[in-house]
């Protein structure tokens, strides 16, 4: 898998959102899929500082102190103190959140099994060995 | 023993269960990216796309145990 698949992967799902909260505001209530739309947000959001996390602090050429320390105090409060708060509120119901939450999860998996069945990343790999034939 | 004695013993223990699960997975997960990064720094785009993937599910299913530590808690008392 490519570099840029995470932010496909979260441009996905946003897509997915705009198109859950139309719908299932239509066929389940504003309140129903509003829970769902937040629980997939805040599964982007924790997907996308995740992604800034460990770009910047697992790398060949060493942590980048600066971005992981700004990303690990921005992150970890955010997500989980958000969290609290969605679950307790009494607006969200805690099983939609979790079910926008998982969505982020499964347009993941759904992409990389596409990915597999279409063998895209084979096809990259031998494209990559072609060029390189030419040059 | 009542049923909320028993979700209070209970309800600690799980998420204790669930985090010492993900952090172990993690630990794992890291510690295997960080060797094959230094085996083959070339490819490390590619393996910290596969380390992000496996760490958001991993952290996925702690803030499911910990969504449940919340729901359940307002059980107990």
């Amino acid at each position: 898998m490519d570099i840029g698949f995470i932010a496909r992967t979260i441009k996905t799902a946003a897509a997915l959102g705009l198109l859950i909260i139309i719908f299932g505001s239509y066929y389940y209530g504003f309140q129903a899929s509003l829970s769902v739309f937040t629980g997939l947000v805040w599964g982007m959001v924790n997907l996308y500082f995740l992604e800034k996390l460990i770009r910047s602090a697992l790398r060949p050429d060493g942590v980048d102190k600066t971005t992981a320390l700004v990303v690990m105090f921005i992150k970890f409060p955010l997500l989980y103190a958000s969290g609290y708060f969605m679950v307790t509120s009494e607006y969200f119901d805690a099983i939609l959140l979790l079910i926008g939450f998982s969505v982020v999860l499964l347009v993941m998996v759904l992409k990389a099994v596409g990915r597999t069945i279409l063998k895209l990343d084979n096809m990259d790999m031998s494209n990559r060995k072609e060029s390189l034939k030419s040059v | 023993m009542d049923f909320q004695t028993a979700l209070s013993f209970a309800l600690p223990i799980a998420v204790s269960i669930a985090a010492i699960g993900s952090g172990l997975g993690l630990g794992k997960a890291v510690g295997s990216a960080m060797e094959a990064m230094g085996r083959q720094p070339e490819a490390a785009g590619k393996i910290q796309t596969g380390m992000i993937i496996g760490a958001a599910f991993i952290e996925a299913l702690t803030i499911y145990a910990l969504v449940g530590l919340l729901l359940l808690m307002g059980k107990i008392g």
